[in-house]
């Protein structure tokens, strides 16, 4: 299944791989299964979020920051709305959006990373010098200055500005795998057989960096959302709707910070929020282990 | 002298002689020697990459759907009643171009003040030089995220190190997982953390007295109680910045040195009889550090990037802070002027990393000293 | 005058009945399986076998640089230093053994690419061998350490203040080799010297090693898997198998008369310096498993003079002639005589 065995199998289903590669992770990898299954769990949680409480929190200014209690079994907010209820209905559209911005930029980085290595010459040395520009550049402080000129309301152009910005280091692996993959036997197989540049790339080289890119997918999740709460915490993109970045910021700007009843209120989208990307992390660190056993053996 | 031009022999002619003359063939070696020394080379980088990220700034602002420019002009005319001529002067003295010139001029302008250190005038603020304002905020942002980048380096080197050299041990596994749990959770949201629990649960900490760069009225110095005040005020900023970085640093550190272990080099020293102190500062850990210094860019772009957030959560006066005040106030050349500085803050930290790297690692260096043999 | 004789008569080095076992995942690999062999002074041992034999593993536990999974089961290793003290260097640790090292018995290893560290010139890395062993005074380690680098051909001055990747692989080794003589030991352990070089420079690296053995009077053990090259510089040749000396015997006799049917097959494996290429030979099959050791002779599946009594008992270290062990329960039998090999009838051109 590496990229040590040359052509990947491709005579077993897509299933068997599945599942033996999951039987193989939890005998070799609890702690990337055990991510694996809370990534699973936790994006399953937040997409049917919605459907399982399918009301907004009602405001109920008698209920103004309450203490846990039977009926809000995480107190509830500034204007008396139930701190579960937004927990349960705020990952949604933060999922989307990351998945979305992750999506675009590995799709970028992909096929620039592949094009520069394979074809060099100029098109090599512009995307580097384009890489690297956008490499230095601090992601973060662009976003914030950007927001000041494009409205962030919608989700979409969120998810398109952070993915503009989040490619360069996969493409730089991708760059480099695909060069040293360039040279290996079954590459020069099909270039003999005379199979176009565009096969090559796409049927033979990157089904083997498949572990790799998934990976990085993985990290470029985190990464949007990194971003994405971190605009809405800020107060950067319109807080309208419901989500973990914008409970954050309600906490915080109203106060909720500074009540000892309200620390689960502040702490459920805190939690939520890390332990998502805790599990991504431990994930994509177990697909690092798959593309490069070396790094297994502890 | 045209129709000599175009003839090709006599432009190998007069390439040849330009390459005689002392002056020329001397600036020819020059730059040779320059493309070969890998210092020159990397600080040419770093100025290329300023002028492209300067260069981008200017024509992003210009470009954008809400030209700050133009808003600004507008707003002088509708609120003041400005004629456009007197706004556009304005304009130009603020955003230190002039509007009704050519794009390519104002971008020389642009250019040229940049040069001179001139980043325009705030327009919250009428005459102020937003030099000024950033030259008020920069130090505390440079000095925390500065001291908090070299103590998680430090730190997580050394952590590291434990780790490879205790492989398997409690602690290994103990640190391991805190490394990948601090490298996984987002540094507002253990600053946030940190607030709430240090500040406000457990009351440990005074966090309100803890805000801004440093207490007011406190005469600058190196007095001992100026030195305590700023560390003071820093302490929680520099913490999140430790406790966010540190992991990455740990688990680089970690898997570097056990590859170094497994060098040839270190078996033979054990052979030669060298002291375990010396074998694992000398052999192991100048040879696992190498590799790090390529993520030095990234940590800084990281933390610098971060203080826009952290400094926003604990209050401290820095550029991250005075980022998001000009944002708020619609205050473009400061906006401008502040991501300049935060991205020639990062392009530095990576130059100083790669200076260091190539004082650090002799096949570097002298790879120049050959190539000029 | 006396007490020098004395001293010669004593072995350098004594390995007694020596078992090293690695435990990993795949069970327990039997590395080292009863390795006894004397070093006189002066003397130069080769450890022929191939790779996967334990010859390293050897090696390493003669400087007591074994890894940490390696454990070593039984026996001993015992030095004698030129004031006549003897110890087991399996039961040194710590400072002792620090001191011992290098200062007792050097090591060559097989890497000469990158024993250096490279990160410091190679002064500093003398620099730091000397200090090791508490020689402060920088001008005498300077001047032994030229004398050396000039029995080896190379210009001290140059490859002192040079750092490792500026110097070629063939240098590195000379410096290696040269720096294993700054202590002046009375042993040296070369572990494949010449491998990771070319042909022109593995012959310099032989003549170099011969010239300086006459000049400076060290023992040595010559860990390598080629016969002929270990032959030119060896006094006694010992033929490791599966973790075990198989034959050992002074240098002529082992290649005029070998008693063991891996030492003939070795033999058969080199093509002759006169005579045909078609009587090149290798041997059939590959040597087994550390983990999974045949029960009786662990040649006995490769060897063509194989009986039932090879499969189940294993064959002790027999007095074969003068100063000639072998472990073969038919080394009576074995002869270079083409006519043995076309009895078991397992010849391949």
């Amino acid at each position: 299944m590496s990229v040590q065995n040359g052509l990947p199998r491709r005579q077993r289903s897509v299933l068997g791989v599945v599942a033996a590669w999951l039987a193989d992770l939890f005998r070799h990898d609890k702690a990337g299964f055990l991510g694996l299954v809370s990534v699973v769990f936790f994006v399953g949680l937040a997409m049917l979020g919605p459907l399982i409480v399918p009301e907004p929190g009602k405001p109920d200014v008698t209920k103004i920051y309450q203490p846990p209690s039977l009926e809000h079994p995480l107190g509830t907010d500034y204007e008396g709305r139930d701190v579960l209820t937004q927990v349960l209905r705020g990952g949604r559209s933060i999922i989307l959006v990351a998945v979305l911005a992750a999506l675009l930029s590995t799709a970028i980085a992909i096929t620039f990373g592949s094009l520069a290595a394979y074809l060099g010459g100029t098109v090599d040395s512009v995307t580097g010098l384009v890489t690297d520009v956008i490499l230095t550049v601090p992601q973060f402080p662009l976003l914030v200055v950007l927001s000041a000129f494009v409205k962030l309301d919608r989700p979409w152009l969120l998810a398109l500005l952070i993915g503009l910005l989040s490619w360069p280091t996969l493409l730089r692996a991708v760059r480099a795998q695909v060069l040293s993959l360039k040279e290996r036997e079954y590459v020069e197989a099909a270039r003999a057989l005379g199979l176009s540049t565009f096969h090559i790339l796409f049927g033979e080289i990157l089904p083997n960096m498949a572990p790799y890119i998934v990976m990085s997918f993985t990290i470029g999740v985190t990464a949007a959302m990194y971003a994405q709460v971190g605009l809405y915490f800020l107060g950067l993109a319109p807080l309208a709707g419901e989500n973990w970045g914008i409970m954050l910021n309600l906490a915080w700007i109203r106060g909720a910070i500074f009540y000892k009843n309200s620390v689960l209120y502040i702490l459920a989208p805190v939690l939520a929020i890390a332990l998502l990307q805790l599990s991504l992390v431990t994930a994509a660190r177990s697909l690092e282990g798959l593309f490069n056993p070396r790094l297994r053996e502890s | 002298m045209i129709e000599r031009l175009e003839s090709p022999a006599s432009w190998g002619q007069l390439v040849k002689g330009l390459v005689r003359r002392p002056v020329v063939s001397h600036a020819l070696r020059v730059i040779h020697r320059i493309s070969r020394a890998y210092v020159l080379r990397r600080s040419l980088k770093a100025i290329l990459t300023v002028w492209i990220v300067v260069t981008a700034t200017f024509f992003l602002v210009r470009l954008m759907p809400g030209n700050p420019v133009e808003v600004y002009i507008h707003t002088l005319i509708s609120q003041y009643g400005f004629t456009y001529d007197e706004a556009a002067n304005q304009a130009a003295s603020l955003f230190a171009f002039d509007p009704n010139q050519p794009l390519v001029l104002q971008y020389l302008d642009y250019v040229r003040s940049l040069v001179r250190g001139d980043l325009g005038q705030s327009l919250v603020s009428p005459g102020t030089p937003v030099s000024s304002i950033l030259l008020r905020y920069l130090p505390w942002t440079l000095f925390s995220a500065g001291l908090g980048l070299f103590c998680s380096f430090v730190l997580g080197l050394s952590l590291g190190m434990l780790m490879a050299y205790r492989r398997g041990s409690v602690i290994d596994h103990l640190l391991t997982a805190l490394g990948s749990f601090f490298q996984a959770v987002p540094n507002y949201l253990v600053a946030i953390v940190l607030i709430v629990f240090l500040g406000v649960q457990l009351g440990w900490l005074p966090v309100t007295k803890m805000r801004g760069a440093v207490s007011p009225g406190l005469q600058p110095g190196l007095t001992v109680a100026f030195v305590t005040d700023v560390l003071y005020h820093a302490a929680l900023p520099v913490l999140t910045y430790v406790l966010t970085t540190i992991g990455s640093w740990m688990l680089l550190m970690k898997s570097s040195t056990l590859s170094t272990l497994e060098e040839d080099y270190v078996t033979v020293a054990r052979a030669r009889g060298l002291s375990d102190g010396r074998i694992m500062r000398a052999y192991v850990g100048r040879n696992a550090v190498l590799p790090l210094f390529a993520q030095v860019a990234i940590a800084a772009g990281f933390v610098v990037g971060g203080s826009v957030v952290i400094e926003r959560i604990f209050v401290y006066e820095g550029i991250g802070f005075l980022l998001l005040d000009a944002i708020n106030r619609r205050d473009y050349p400061l906006m401008q002027a502040i991501f300049l500085v935060i991205t020639v803050s990062v392009i530095g930290a990576n130059l100083l990393a790669d200076l260091l790297y190539s004082r650090l690692d002799p096949r570097i260096r002298r790879q120049t000293a050959e190539g000029e043999r | 005058m006396i007490e020098v004789q004395q001293m010669l008569r004593e072995p350098v080095l004594s390995v007694r009945d020596l078992v090293i076992q690695y435990e990993g995942e795949g069970g327990i690999v039997h590395a080292v399986r009863g390795v006894h062999f004397d070093l006189m002074p002066y003397e130069s041992l080769a450890l022929i076998g191939e790779s996967g034999c334990g010859k390293t593993t050897l090696g390493l536990a003669l400087m007591g640089l074994l890894p940490k999974s390696a454990r070593i089961v039984a026996g001993q290793i015992l030095y004698r230093t030129r004031d006549g003290r003897v110890y087991d260097v399996v039961r040194l640790s710590g400072r002792e053994l620090r001191d011992f090292r290098w200062k007792e018995c050097a090591m060559v290893f097989q890497g000469a690419l990158n024993a250096f560290n490279p990160v410091l010139k190679i002064w500093d890395q003398v620099l730091d061998t000397a200090r090791a062993h508490g020689l402060r005074d920088r001008t005498r380690v300077r001047d032994q350490c030229e004398r050396l680098l000039r029995l080896v051909q190379l210009d001290p001055d140059r490859v002192l203040q040079s750092y490792p990747h500026e110097l070629s692989g063939g240098m590195r080794q000379r410096v290696m080799i040269a720096l294993s003589l700054l202590l002046e030991p009375r042993l040296v352990i070369y572990d494949e010297p010449t491998t990771a070089l070319d042909i022109l420079t593995q012959r310099a690296i032989i003549e170099v090693l011969r010239s300086l053995r006459q000049e400076l009077g060290f023992a040595m053990v010559f860990i390598s898997h080629d016969l002929p090259l270990a032959a030119e510089l060896a006094d006694r040749v010992a033929t490791m198998y599966a973790g075990r000396i198989v034959e050992l015997a002074p240098v002529r006799d082992l290649f005029y008369q070998p008693r063991h049917p891996y030492t003939r097959g070795l033999l058969f494996a080199v093509p002759p310096v006169s005579g045909p290429l078609t009587t090149v030979a290798s041997i059939p099959g590959s040597p087994p498993s550390l983990a999974t050791l045949p029960p009786g002779c662990s040649f006995a599946p490769r060897c063509e003079l194989v009986t039932d009594r090879c499969r189940s008992e294993d064959p002790p270290l027999y007095t074969v002639g003068a100063d000639h062990w072998s472990a073969c329960h038919h080394w009576s039998v074995v002869s270079l005589d083409r006519r043995t090999e076309r009895l078991g009838g397992s010849s391949h051109a």
